[in-house]
């Protein structure tokens, strides 16, 4: 229950700082490309389309049990800070080298220049989905729960993106402070995956695992 | 063709989707009206969006009975009944903020929070219905994520590019009432009601349906005029004209004053005689560049700045990049503007001004006009910031002009003369350069005596009130030396002075934008 809890807690982080690099992101890709409809469109249109092939992917990866997912949810949130760390440098030197294209374009090299964070963070949900259905044997209060907790931490970071971060860290300050977010996790979700595997090393990994019929 | 429970599933997350992300844009053009474009009210719109959305999971999670059978369908009743009234809430969340505008527009964010809460309880809920608890929950909770993501893109694109350019906000509003009533259609049948009780819910739908036909345009009624008037707004009140377009509102009110996104954007008028628009600083341009042959102008609005510019004495050219399309309809609708779309000498671009000016790095101009918008709305920073002045700078001939409404920030007065290093500030506006800079009284007095616009000079001086009018006028030119007034002219040094305690703007720290969080801009 205690590893429940704390999963929660660390997904909501997980949902803050993903907020904030929307939110950073999408202004910096503003600058950049234009705020015109059509880039908007595209912005928001990239950042959805890498959500969901990531969840697919993470979806692909959680069916096998024998697969560590909190290793995985660690490593995730690893590749995710890392790029945000230095997001704002990548997108400006890309910038500088795509201005000319096409609205068409302009949208495929967005869609590239996020792929790789929100392929991340799509994957996230599935992978704790998986990892929780094991022990609760119940689909809609796990994503319901995982969900909550995870939107809440982006509302949290929605509000908090214009009432403290963006007025006060800017653009640059906002982003690190997201990477750090996501780096401590990383290393939390680590520290769970070893302690698990210390405490049960031929079980498959799950959160205070019990036996329980497969029901709805 | 008989769908499966679980293709069933993905297409209920798909359109809920498309839904939830329709009302979403929809809400965010209301929004950006009531607020003329605060950048905060963004942010706290997609909190309490958020945050209803995280409330809604939470509770619908309630619903999710562990003991559930296979084929059990009790969570698809329950899910027809929260999207039936999701749904409705979500069709009124527009008209709140017009309803609530004179208690300014932070109440409704609560409508949008209670929609939202609603509008999330159906994801948790339609994968209850129809996933199984097994090893593959993840992979196949992952699919109906992709179908809702898939359907909020499609809601995204399709309301964002068609209904918006193609359909009034009532009509909008009416039209994904509809497809979420649909929806709801798609749930009751996928509940195995049966005989009276289906009956009775397909009643139900079909009655809400019923009273959002024939109420829609009551409710939706004048919601920009609402917003704009606030405590003001009376039964009487109608805009003259209401233009709506995939980029943006632009309403004009009777006294023929635009308002674009909600925000004010200048008046229909060109004569220096009646300035009631500060029209004076559109004329100012002859006298502060020596040779203002070729212009580019950021933002075209009611066209009158256009339309003065493109008849100074010596202007070759004009080029006009406008972001909202809008304004050439507007234009056309309007005789003191409307030649300028045939005017040989103005080439119109729609565009971001800056994105332009990156994708145009050889074009040079001898002067580069922007009547910028309030130095407070969101994404201003774009065209007011350090690096926004250094790609300026690049596009300007030797001796060339930057001229742009500072809207009286400090922050914006303090970037332009530190970044230039000639600066003045005349009115409102900071003209800037690299070459030494003067409202040179010569060259105003050749503006006053010269210009003409179809054939009328720009002051009378035939009658004593016309020459009154000219010197008056012409001792603007004068203003430089002396102590400097909010409409007057101000040099460099006492600039820098009076902003000492302002800070530059960058790209990255935004810092007009955030200077202040709430504003409850109203009608003057």
């Amino acid at each position: 229950m205690a590893n429940r809890l704390f999963l929660y807690l660390l997904f909501t982080a997980s949902g803050f700082a993903a907020l904030v690099y929307q939110v950073v992101w999408q202004r910096s890709l503003y600058a950049i490309y234009g705020i015109n409809v059509e880039s908007v469109t595209m912005i928001v249109s990239a950042f959805m389309l890498g959500l969901g092939l990531g969840s697919v992917g993470g979806g692909a990866i959680s069916k096998d049990p024998k697969r560590p997912t909190l290793l995985l949810f660690a490593i995730v949130e690893l590749v995710i800070g890392v790029f945000g760390y230095f997001s704002l440098d990548f997108f400006a030197a890309v910038g500088k080298v795509t201005l000319g294209m096409s609205t068409l374009g302009t949208g495929l090299i967005t869609f590239v220049l996020v792929l790789v964070p929100t392929l991340m963070m799509g994957a996230t949900l599935p992978l704790l989905v998986s990892f929780l259905v094991r022990s609760s044997k119940n689909v809609g209060k796990s994503v319901g729960t995982l969900y909550f907790v995870n939107t809440l931490g982006s509302a949290f970071a929605s509000a908090a993106s214009v009432t403290l971060l963006l007025p006060h860290e800017g653009q640059r300050g906002s982003v690190h402070i997201a990477a750090i977010c996501n780096l401590t996790i990383s290393a939390v979700v680590y520290a769970m995956h070893r302690m698990t595997r210390s405490a049960a090393p031929t079980k498959t990994e799950a959160p205070d695992s019990e036996p329980a019929e497969a029901s709805r | 063709m008989k769908l499966t429970r679980f293709q069933l599933v993905l297409l209920i997350a798909a359109l809920s989707g498309f839904v939830a992300l329709s009302y979403e844009i929809l809400w965010f053009r209301i929004i950006a009206s009531a607020t003329w474009g605060l950048p905060s009210a963004f942010g706290l719109l997609l909190a309490a969006y958020l945050f209803g959305i995280a409330v809604g999971s939470r509770v619908s999670g309630r619903f999710c009975k562990d003991d559930a059978k296979e084929g059990d369908t009790g969570p698809m009743r329950a899910l027809a009944a929260f999207t039936f009234f999701a749904n409705i809430a979500a069709w009124l969340v527009a008209p709140l903020f017009a309803w609530l505008a004179k208690w300014t527009w932070l109440p409704p964010l609560a409508g949008v929070a209670v929609a939202a809460g609603l509008l999330g309880s159906i994801l948790p809920l339609v994968c209850h219905f129809g996933i199984a608890p097994d090893q593959k929950a993840g992979q196949r909770l992952s699919y109906v994520y992709l179908a809702n993501i898939v359907g909020s893109s499609a809601g995204s694109l399709v309301t964002g590019f068609v209904f918006m350019d193609r359909m009034s906000t009532p009509q909008i509003g009416r039209t994904i009432a509809v497809i979420g009533l649909c929806l709801v259609f798609v749930m009751v049948f996928a509940s195995g009601l049966k005989g009276r009780s289906l009956q009775l819910a397909l009643a139900g739908v079909s009655l809400g349906a019923v009273i959002i036909g024939l109420t829609n345009a009551r409710v939706y009624d004048r919601i920009y005029e609402r917003l704009l008037y606030q405590s003001d707004f009376k039964d009487d009140t109608h805009f003259a004209d209401l233009i709506e377009t995939k980029s943006g509102v632009i309403a004009v009110t009777q006294d023929g004053t635009v308002y674009g996104g909600g925000a004010y954007d200048g008046r229909f008028n060109t004569s220096i005689v009646y300035d009631r628009n500060g029209i004076l600083r559109a004329y100012g341009i002859g006298a502060l560049s020596p040779k203002p042959a070729r212009i580019l102008m950021v933002g075209l609005a009611s066209g009158s700045w256009a339309q003065v510019i493109a008849h100074l004495p010596g202007v070759e050219s004009l080029t006009i990049v406008e972001i909202n399309p809008g304004y050439l309809t507007l234009i056309s609708r309007h005789e003191e503007v409307r030649d300028l779309l045939t005017n040989s000498k103005v080439h119109i671009d729609i565009d971001d001004g800056r994105r332009w000016l990156n994708r145009h790095p050889d074009e040079r101009f001898d002067v580069l006009v922007q009547n910028t918008t309030w130095h407070w709305r969101a994404h201003i920073t774009n065209l007011l910031s350090v690096e926004y002045m250094q790609l300026v700078r690049a596009h300007l001939s030797p001796g060339g002009v930057f001229f742009f409404n500072s809207t009286s920030s400090d922050d914006v007065q303090k970037t332009a003369a530190t970044e230039w290093p000639f600066a003045m500030r005349v009115y409102n506006f900071m003209a800037v350069s690299d070459a030494p800079l003067s409202f040179d009284k010569g060259r105003w007095e050749h503006v006053l005596q010269t210009f003409s616009l179809d054939g009328s000079p720009a002051i009378d001086r035939s009658t004593k009130n016309g020459q009154e009018l000219y010197d008056e006028l012409l001792a603007y030119a004068d203003t430089i030396k002396e102590t400097p007034t909010d409409r007057g002219l101000e040099a460099r040094d006492s600039v820098l002075l009076r902003t000492k305690d302002a800070r530059l703007i960058t790209d990255d720290n935004m810092v007009p934008e955030w200077r202040q969080l709430l504003r409850f801009p109203k009608l003057e």
